[in-house]
């Protein structure tokens, strides 16, 4: 639990800050203008913010819902995305919000209200054909669903209007929310995994792959559509095997033909996110690999990452309909 | 290197006694105490001297790979008990409203306050924040040189409503030496987390003799530098890389350490 929190003065009297506040048992409060004077300035050293960050609980005043970047999506023609968060409880070591932000505090926006009404206005732009919502781009969207009860408000919400699909993408095992309501058909629980090596080296603060594992069971046993990300796949000198060996303990639980969907994607970054994270970690082995710089993104030298990709697809597709794969095409 | 700044000597005098800090006859800018790893500078009162002072000391040790800051001083309240400690957690500069969040109190329960910097004295008190005179320029001058988990102010009640102390020199001490082994325990924080971030910056030396083995252009230094400072945070043998190194062509060196980075990480 955060061992302190900063609160906008705007909304300190809002009803989802008293009960977040009351969750956290009431943590040193520390009332401030504008979320961005403590999470914006220079000065900060994400490593260490990381080992104790603050809870900052704000108001989002534009932007809610914004147009997801090319490539992004699962093959729909519209696709926005949406962060109630930004941070994530987690550390992985690969994840670009490690550098997109100077603070490694997370941000908890309450004014769902807005979000809502602007997915609403978005649908209604595109009636009659599907809308794909992302949550999860700058945040795990489970992950502090204890606290956020970010499923009580926007499940219903999607629920209710006719074109509209939302994306959960998680490493939680926070399904409790969603195993408390009969299932809805466009909501895809999308949960990512690593294999072994690399959840153990760089997934800092994940629950394990097993647990994940059977929180993604439970939900498909329910009824609620499911969907695996393996992205970012990361090299490592073991990856064939070890990648493998993930599959077989996913589908060895998980009945691969009621899959939604399943994505994979080769590690990537772009470059001032590549080189701010190894500044910030010079002694990763991840940022020391051999990379390549291609249209301002870093990644594996092409061959190696044909052969990753090639293998792993293979793999993959030996177990899952061709038709719910959805590779991540970024070189587009 | 941890440093400490304070307006005056009464309220640096525990922390000089503490850790035994020498008094240093080399520098005449402003009074400076030295000890293992940790320097404490007397600022003089007021934002500006104060921030004068950071700046200062910060040029002095330019060549440390990390600077940690406590700012500890004594500060005024409307209700708060006379020796109570404060660790600042907002910082509002009165003349221009500028904001700054240092670092919170950590590893014991040093309760958290803000403090609004005032350029004069006054005892026009609010309820919810502490009066000094010296947090803003610290937090504005320590900033430019260190991150803010690595900066504390540290505020001991010196007067209030009440009973004024604070011209009284030795009462000051006293009250900062009552509250000595909670301030020290913040130090110890910070500097585990200094040590931290220091160590990830290889030795200055080694670096300079890898730089002499051959003429590179500022573009290889930057790729040499990102090399040099994985191999040197894995443990790798400086002495016995140079040597293997030496008299090879410039690129051939940059190649040797590209390998050694991609082998290493392999792995993971």
């Amino acid at each position: 639990m955060a061992s302190r929190v900063y609160v906008e003065t705007e909304i300190r009297e809002h009803p989802r800050t008293q009960r977040l506040l009351q969750r956290m048992r009431w943590p040193a409060v520390i009332e401030i203008e504008h979320y961005g004077e403590v999470f914006n300035p220079r000065s900060q050293n994400f490593r260490l913010q990381k080992k104790d960050p603050a809870i900052i609980i704000a108001r989002k005043n534009k932007g809610h819902v914004l147009a997801a970047p090319p490539g992004y999506g699962l093959g729909g023609e519209y696709n926005y995305y949406f962060s109630h968060m930004l941070n994530c409880m987690y550390d992985c070591r690969y994840c670009f919000l490690q550098g997109m932000y100077q603070s490694a505090h997370q941000v908890l926006f309450i004014n769902y209200e807005d979000f809502g009404e602007q997915m609403q206005q978005i649908a209604a732009q595109h009636a009659g054909e599907p809308v794909w919502f992302y949550s999860g781009y700058d945040c795990d969207s489970l992950a502090n669903e204890p606290m956020t009860r970010f499923c009580e408000y926007f499940l219903p919400r999607i629920a209710a209007i006719d074109n509209a699909w939302m994306e959960l993408r998680t490493k939680s095992t926070q399904v409790r929310a969603l195993l408390e309501i009969p299932p809805l058909q466009r909501i895809v629980s999308a949960f990512s995994f690593s294999d072994r090596v690399s959840h153990a080296r760089l997934e800092n603060g994940v629950p394990t792959i097993a647990k994940r594992i059977d929180a993604m069971r439970r939900l498909q046993q329910a009824g609620w559509p499911v969907g695996l990300r393996f992205d970012p796949i990361v090299y490592h000198a073991n990856y064939r095997e070890e990648f493998v060996a993930l599959l077989e303990q996913v589908f060895d639980a998980i009945d691969a033909s009621a899959i939604h969907s399943v994505s994979l994607g080769s590690f990537r970054l772009t470059r001032g996110h590549f080189r701010d994270l190894s500044r910030l970690y010079p002694d990763e082995p991840l940022f020391a690999q051999q990379m390549s710089l291609e249209n301002g993104i870093v990644s594996y030298p092409r061959e190696r990452e044909r052969d990753m990709i090639d293998f792993c697809e293979s793999e993959l597709l030996q177990r899952i309909p061709r038709q719910s794969y959805h590779p991540c095409a970024w070189h587009d | 290197m941890l440093i400490w700044v304070c307006a005056l000597h009464c309220e640096a005098k525990p922390v000089i006694d503490f850790y035994r800090l020498k008094k240093s006859h080399d520098d005449n800018a402003f009074d400076l105490y030295l000890g293992d790893g940790m320097a404490c500078i007397i600022s003089g009162i007021g934002k500006i001297a104060c921030a004068a002072a950071c700046a200062w000391i910060a040029a002095r040790y330019r060549q440390q790979p990390s600077l940690a800051w406590i700012n500890l001083g004594t500060a005024g309240a409307r209700d708060h008990e006379l020796g109570s400690l404060f660790s600042l957690h907002q910082i509002i500069d009165a003349d221009d409203g500028q904001r700054y969040y240092p670092a919170p109190a950590s590893a014991d329960k040093i309760p958290g306050s803000a403090c609004m910097t005032l350029s004069r004295p006054s005892d026009d008190y609010r309820d919810d924040c502490l009066f000094d005179m010296e947090a803003s320029g610290f937090m504005y001058a320590s900033l430019r040189f260190s991150s803010a988990e690595l900066i504390k102010s540290l505020k001991i009640v010196s007067d209030n409503r009440q009973v004024k102390t604070g011209n009284n020199r030795p009462e000051v001490s006293r009250l900062v030496q009552q509250r000595i082994d909670s301030i020290t325990r913040q130090a110890s924080v910070l500097v585990t987390l200094n040590d931290e971030i220091a160590a990830l910056s290889p030795t200055t030396e080694y670096w300079q003799r890898l730089i002499a083995l051959a003429h590179f252009s500022q573009t290889q230094r930057n790729r040499l530098r990102v090399l040099w400072r994985y191999l040197m945070n894995r443990n790798f043998d400086a002495e016995k890389l140079l040597a293997e190194l030496a008299g090879c062509p410039r690129e051939s060196i940059i190649k040797t350490l590209e390998q050694l980075n991609y082998q290493d990480s392999e792995g993971l």
